[in-house]
């Protein structure tokens, strides 16, 4: 590739700290130039250990400890453990509970898809976009507070059930909620495909052709952006997504812009759901029991998080504590092509890059730069987000 | 097609290498395999482009049976097929997959990390999730890690947590 | 400065020196604060970004979320302690200027919370750093963190502890 001429080759560290869940990274871009030449990654920062820790604790205490794996997906994890430990257990779950969970979870969804537009939108420069997708995020938010008593680890779920009901004032609220929120969508899903300066940042940015996506593994909405047609709530409905069926929405452009583009039209499928959740809600009880040891045995549990496949493998020995868990979090799929497309790319477009496949990280970075001829300087998330903004501010 | 009968193509391509099936859930399959047969179990999957690896699971139940598992989960839609390959505990190794499957390369270097599995012609820096000061040889998922070391760095402080 | 009280006898003047005390409240602290994760579950580190939209504009208050630690007055910290987070945390901690205040957020933060006995998990935050500020919950809310900013302030101011109005 790149001829090295006797040159100035520069390893731009970022990170180590992305406040992320169980995979903040820490990644080096040898550059050469301005153009990106190769790319490492290291995690870990946050590494705590969960997967040993659930060995020492019973199966219910784990459902509050995998709850917190993410605060940004804790439904969907500790659904992902509970269905698993359901099947183990050989117990069903009552129809209501099921469609409450996925009503929770899609409600999760809506937050955590308009908590990645604002965060993409902030990487770009593009604060105004940010500061209006976090106040109407903020609907959500209070809704997921009046259903379920916290605005984070909701805590909705019970090995057997969930904790919570839907009463009548609730659901109007949230058909409230959605009508409002389903009217900025729109507005967003017109400004990210029309805005000419915006468009700069993510149109044709960070191409993922589908046959990349698939060799790299993707998942989630940033797959879907590549044309891969893969939904787990599609693919093999859990929950109560067998009776609230989603339309998968898939785009084979695999763009940034694309993937602003996939990720807002999921939000209107998941105000349609929730619509037709609440429509529909059956009648009956809310939890089963489940007994305090669960039988012997493995099961693998799959379900569709706000960034793509969650894996969950379960094995019991028969205790009253899992003898392993092992959970695959979207972001470690992803992360991957981060590596495989910064390589090509403007230094400058790295935090966009890193950011669309929504790395589950939020705010402030440090960074370091390194020349390896021997000076050192001192670089900041922040720097090399408004570097990002300047350069394109340059170009004619 | 349902997951069945996407298992059954599943089996009848990698029947070669197959050391024992098992079918412990409707939608899954767990295949026995060779460690020396891995790569060529995977190599006509993905030819063959069934399915996705999900997930490379380690498995230490327990250490008096001297060996460990080494799980690949393959998933297409519903179905879930399980490559099981057994290694012992003491000199673990299975040859890496990342030639076929690049998508591999974190899993891998959790297995080396977590239970101490080799994996041969694997790249990468040492540690992913570890840091860089972790003891050698203390591979925290077996299940007779010894974690203790915890106490004693943290600066006298004795309570119970 | 909150000088030259007590002369109020009307409400007139005691309305203005009511003023007063807002305007020196909000004159004379901007602080600035740098956010650090040392290992939390994203939850903490969400609600403090919530902090900064709209709904909850800290920036109103003067607060400013900073990216770098040599410019920040206030540490706010989220999670327990992770071996590899520790140093980094003092580090980020040394690098501040004096004065400088560590506000913990979250059960995490204050006890290890979820996580306590993980493997890789060291401690809490006042384990490695001194803390000034306990905002609990798990996350706490926007509001509690904006509580936590704004009780640590008037610990500087030297007034007391919230007064209703
Ligand atoms: S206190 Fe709760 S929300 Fe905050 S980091 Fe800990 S587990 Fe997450």
């Amino acid at each position: 590739m790149a001829t090295q001429e006797k040159g100035r080759k520069f390893i731009v560290p970022i990170g180590p700290q992305h406040p992320a869940l169980k995979e903040p990274g820490h990644f080096e871009f040898t550059v050469d130039g301005e153009i990106v030449t190769d790319a490492t990654v290291r995690l870990g920062y946050v590494h705590r250990g969960i997967e040993k820790a659930t060995e020492s604790r019973s199966w219910v205490q784990n459902l509050y400890l995998l709850e917190r794996i993410c605060g940004i997906c804790s439904h969907i994890h500790a659904l992902a453990y509970c269905l698993g430990v359901e099947k183990l257990a050989g117990v069903t779950v009552p129809p209501r509970a099921q469609a409450v969970r996925v009503l929770v979870a899609e409600l999760e969804r809506i937050h955590s898809h308009l908590l990645w537009v604002g965060v993409a939108a902030h990487e770009a420069g593009f604060d105004t976009l940010f500061m209006y997708s976090w106040r109407d995020r903020e609907t959500v938010m209070d809704l997921l507070e009046a259903l379920t008593g916290n605005r984070v680890n909701y805590s909705a779920n019970l090995l057997g059930g969930v904790k919570i009901d839907v009463t009548d004032e609730q659901s109007d609220a949230i058909w409230r909620g959605l009508d409002f929120l389903e009217d900025r969508t729109r507005h967003y899903l017109d400004i990210t495909t029309s805005d000419s300066v915006f468009l700069r940042r993510t149109r044709g940015i960070g191409v993922t052709t589908p046959e990349q996506a698939k060799r790299l593994g993707l998942v989630g909405p940033t797959a879907r952006a590549s044309g891969i047609w893969h939904d787990l709530r599609v693919d093999a409905p859990y929950a109560g997504y067998a009776d609230y069926p989603i339309t998968m929405i898939v785009s084979d452009t695999g763009d940034l812009e694309t993937r602003f583009v996939v990720r807002i039209k999921e939000l209107f499928e998941s105000y349609r759901v929730i619509r037709h959740i609440l429509d529909t809600l059956p009648d009956g009880e809310l939890v089963t029991r489940v007994p305090r040891r669960i039988k012997a045995g493995e099961t693998i549990s799959r379900v569709e998080a706000p960034r793509g496949e969650l894996f969950y493998f379960i094995r019991s020995n028969g205790t009253d504590s899992p003898e392993r868990i092992k959970v695959r979090t979207p972001t470690m799929c992803n992360m991957a092509s981060v590596l495989a497309l910064a390589v090509g790319h403007q230094l400058a477009d790295m935090p966009m890059i890193l950011v669309g496949v929504d790395p589950c990280f939020s705010c402030n970075d440090r960074t370091v730069v390194v020349d390896q001829g021997g000076a050192r300087g001192g670089w900041t998330w922040e720097q090399l987000r408004q570097y990002g903004i300047d350069y394109y501010r340059r170009q004619p | 097609m349902n997951a069945e009968s996407t298992l059954t193509i599943a089996a009848k391509l990698i029947e070669a290498w197959t050391v024992e099936t098992r079918t412990p859930e409707a939608n899954r399959l767990d295949v026995m395999v060779d460690g020396a047969h891995l790569l060529e179990a995977i190599r006509v999957l993905v030819d063959e482009g069934w399915g996705y690896l999900a997930a490379i699971t380690g498995l230490d139940t327990s250490v008096d049976s001297g060996v460990m598992e080494v799980l690949y989960h393959f998933c297409e839609g519903a179905a879930v097929l399980t490559l099981r390959v057994s290694v012992p505990r003491d000199g673990a190794s299975v040859s890496s997959i990342c030639g076929i499957i690049p998508a591999a390369s974190f899993y891998e270097r959790e297995l080396r990390e977590m239970f101490g599995v080799r994996v041969e012609g694997m790249q990468g820096p040492k540690h992913l999730m570890l840091p860089d000061d972790w003891p050698e040889g203390l591979y925290p998922l077996r299940k007779d890690a010894d974690l203790t070391m915890k106490e004693a760095e943290a600066n006298g402080d004795s309570r119970e947590g | 400065m909150i000088g030259g009280a007590g002369m109020a006898n009307n409400l007139e003047d005691r309305w203005q020196q009511a003023l007063e005390q807002v305007k020196t409240w909000a004159r004379a602290n901007s602080p600035w604060a740098i956010h650090f994760n040392s290992g939390s579950c994203n939850g903490c580190d969400i609600e403090i970004l919530a902090t900064l939209t709209p709904l909850y504009d800290v920036e109103r208050l003067g607060i400013k979320l900073q990216g770098s630690p040599r410019h920040a007055d206030v540490l706010l910290c989220t999670g327990p302690v992770t071996r590899q987070a520790r140093d980094r945390l003092r580090r980020v901690y040394e690098q501040m200027p004096e004065p400088k205040f560590v506000i913990a957020v979250g059960s995490c933060a204050i006890s290890g919370g979820a996580f306590q006995g993980c493997y890789n998990v060291i401690g809490h935050i006042d384990e490695v750093i001194p803390v000034d500020v306990y905002v609990p919950g798990c996350p706490p809310r926007p509001e509690a963190i904006i509580d936590g900013v704004a009780k640590l302030l008037q610990v500087l101011q030297g007034t007391e502890v919230t007064k209703p109005l």
